[in-house]
């Protein structure tokens, strides 16, 4: 393989694949891209057999072939180099990758042992805008736990139906769940409802490429992998075989207390207090009164806050307590004026919602602490 | 604690004082030294190696059956002197710890004193000798406790860090190990100090993330504090066999074992756990992990055994040889503390 490529355009795909090759080292083939010249572009892809991107670049290609090299040093030299033609071609067992007066020699693995990765059919294919996706895969990729816990599978459930589609998300404490609708006749949808739980990286993945993509995104469902094609790029998922949690059950309905804050408001009182909260609990706890909602917090260590912010409260007085960091999640990636809180007791679950949010219904709910 | 398990063993059998005594986890079984006597040491027995070869070395080797509540009441016994002194007491096992005694409630201005009153009343109310290391930080007062052995007492002033610091070879570090170690030495870094002078890179390489840390370590840097309340975060126990099993009820048995043995340490600790977890070491050495988490938290014997056990259809075992079984709890709770650590959890279950 012998080719030449502007530094920008590798780099800029270069850079995509960073987050999906494998960092644990398990496997060292996984660690790699695998290039493939051919025509008149430089195919690359890279995987850690559970999330897979394929791409590509323009690139001039004297002789094609196909070789692999370690995603993450790839980069870094590609990164260092000035704004110039770069040119990599195989040399004696490694492969060369130079540029002006830079020369090197990179260590190659053999391209056998690069893994096949699923192909998408081309049918059966989903359009979904890309406004949508980003904002959906925004609003729920933080709830997901981090933890391999089994119960609370590591993904989110995608669910398609005729007239929407919805993301939801939980660890267990918390969860999120958007809903958009959609234009009956603009999907291939063959059953009522599609479910499906994708991974949490190909969520983290599938964000930072629709960062870069313009246009909308095709997808498909295979038989053990999901596809999405983005601007040229095609990311491959596994999907999670699994139940997910009854994530309707826990969505509470008919709560009879509500309270509507400014949103800035909120988040600056939440952001304070929250300095002096228990370090471990992180627990600030909103004691809702007559007219008033008053936030406090205390730590062992350090003392104690609070701040009252003026709403529109007559019922009951109630005080339920959160970990600050699930409502400031929530408070991060809203973006309307307003945002209520509906509750029951401070035992029960509650649910935040954005007030006025354009074109899409997002709930958040909360398992209080014990106070 | 001096060869802690072994010197309570001579404390309470006269028989034993003077000669080399092993303590074992199962003498039949492929068993390990859980802690050698200084008479045992002399011969090269070392804790953790296997007792076929302990018994090589010293044919004379008297092996004594561990008998971990005797272990345990001594142990009590240390930590209640600690904490007479300072409130300040990080345990990292049943007979060691790390004590912050800049302010002492003996008002005594200087480390080595504190040590050496401590030592002394540990021998008065218990019998046992312990080592004691004084340094500005963990990591340096952790080497200083093993310098010198048994009843020893190694002080590190300040101003005599530098010097000691040349004397150390990198796996003198905690956390350093042999292979640690000899991927440092294939590097040319023999001593800590020659961390110093060695490229990031080729650092990065043979200890990965660590790199930053040791090059912190070889300059006497360490900055973490004395954490009393360090929370536990597992328990389990695993057993090698010195018979490969095959028979997958001969398997269940024991895995249903070890997790009720697993449920009585919680019952103990007053915790509660969410996720347990087996482990299974084929007879090739390949080993793999199973887990299972589901909420609420228990401590509850049959659940957690019925678990563990179900966890065994998602392996090989006995269709493959098993060299090893192991069963431990994780994401603990502690029912008694205000809140649990991430709050409670949302009620999918209904």
């Amino acid at each position: 393989m012998e080719l030449v490529v502007r530094k920008t355009d590798l780099l800029r795909e270069l850079q995509l694949f960073q987050g999906i090759v494998e960092r644990k080292n398990t496997i060292p083939i996984l660690a790699n891209v695998l290039l493939e010249a051919n025509g008149a572009e430089v195919k690359m892809l890279a995987t850690d057999l559970e999330v897979g991107l394929r791409s590509k670049c323009t690139a001039t290609v004297s002789k094609g072939g196909s070789l692999t090299l370690p995603a993450k040093k790839l980069y870094e030299i590609i990164k260092a180099l000035p704004e110039t033609d770069v040119r990599i071609e195989e040399d004696k067992g490694g492969v060369k990758v130079a540029a002006d007066r830079f020369d090197s020699r990179m260590q190659t693995l053999p391209r056998e042992d690069f893994p096949t990765l699923p192909e998408a059919s081309g049918s059966y294919s989903v359009t979904l805008s890309r406004d949508v996706l980003r904002q959906m895969v925004s609003k729920t990729q933080f709830a997901i736990t981090g933890e391999d816990t089994r119960y609370f599978l590591n993904g989110a459930l995608f669910i398609q139906r005729p007239e929407s589609m919805s993301l939801v998300s939980t660890d267990g404490h918390r969860l999120a769940l958007i809903t958009v609708s959609r234009e009956k006749g603009n999907n291939k949808l063959k059953v009522d409802e599609d479910r499906v739980i994708l991974p949490r990286k190909t969520l983290l993945e599938l964000g930072r490429l629709l960062a870069e993509t313009d246009g909308d995104i095709q997808y498909e469902r295979g038989e053990n992998h999901l596809f999405f094609e983005l601007g040229g790029r095609l990311l491959i998922s596994r999907m999670i075989d699994g139940q997910f949690p009854a994530f309707e059950r826990v969505i509470p309905k008919g709560h009879d207390k509500r309270v509507e804050f400014d949103r800035d408001r909120l988040t600056s009182a939440v952001k304070r207090v929250a300095l002096l909260s228990n370090e471990r609990s992180r627990a600030v706890k909103f004691q809702m009164d007559n007219g008033k909602v008053e936030i406090a917090s205390s730590s062992p260590e350090f003392g104690e806050a609070k701040e009252i912010l003026m709403v529109d409260y007559a019922a009951a007085p109630v005080t339920i307590c959160f970990n600050a960091q699930y409502v400031l999640d929530f408070l991060g990636v809203v973006e309307t004026d307003t945002v209520s809180l509906e509750f029951k007791d401070e035992m029960s679950q509650a649910v935040l919602k954005p007030i006025g949010a354009d074109g899409y219904d997002y709930t958040y709910v909360i398992m209080p602490m014990r106070i | 604690m001096d060869a802690f398990y072994a010197s309570v063993e001579q404390r309470d059998k006269p028989a034993l004082r003077g000669k080399p005594v092993a303590v074992f986890g199962d003498p039949d079984k492929r068993g390990v030294v859980a802690a050698a006597s200084y008479e045992a040491r002399a011969f090269g027995v070392r804790s953790a190696i296997p007792m076929a070869r302990a018994v090589r070395l010293c044919p004379d080797l008297i092996i004594v059956r561990p008998d971990f509540a005797r272990y345990r009441t001594a142990s009590q016994a240390v930590f209640a002197i600690f904490r007479v002194v300072t409130p300040l007491v990080e345990p990292l096992s049943l007979d060691e710890a790390y004590l912050d005694v800049t302010e002492n409630s003996w008002g005594e201005p200087l480390g080595r004193v504190v040590a050496e009153r401590l030592k002394a009343e540990i021998r008065k109310s218990t019998g046992l000798t312990a080592s004691a290391g004084v340094a500005p930080n963990k990591f340096l007062a952790k080497i200083a406790s093993a310098w010198k052995k048994p009843d020893g007492l190694t002080v590190i002033a300040p101003a005599r860090v530098e010097m000691f610091l040349q004397k150390l070879p990198v796996d003198a570090l905690w956390g350093v190990g042999p292979v640690t170690a000899s991927r440092l030495r294939e590097r040319g870094i023999e001593r800590l100090v020659d961390i110093r002078a060695a490229d990031t890179e080729v650092l990065r390489e043979a200890v990965g993330s660590s790199a930053d840390w040791l090059r912190r370590l070889a300059d006497g840097i360490d900055d973490r504090r004395v954490e009393p309340n360090r929370e536990v975060k597992s328990s389990g126990t695993e057993n090698t066999y010195s018979q490969d099993l095959t028979d997958i009820y001969e398997i269940r048995a024991e895995i249903d074992e070890m997790a009720r043995s697993a449920a009585a340490w919680l019952e103990r600790k007053e915790l509660l756990c969410r996720t347990v977890t087996i482990k299974v070491r084929y007879n090739d050495f390949t080993t793999i992990t199973r887990s299972h988490s589901k909420a609420p938290a228990t401590r509850n014997a049959e659940e957690i055994a019925a678990r563990a056990v179900s966890l065994l259809e998602r392996t090989d075992a006995a269709t493959r040889p098993v060299r090893l079984l192991g069963v431990s709890v994780h994401n603990l709770e502690d029912p008694a503390a205000p809140f649990s650590p991430e709050g409670p959890v949302l009620p999918f279950d209904p």
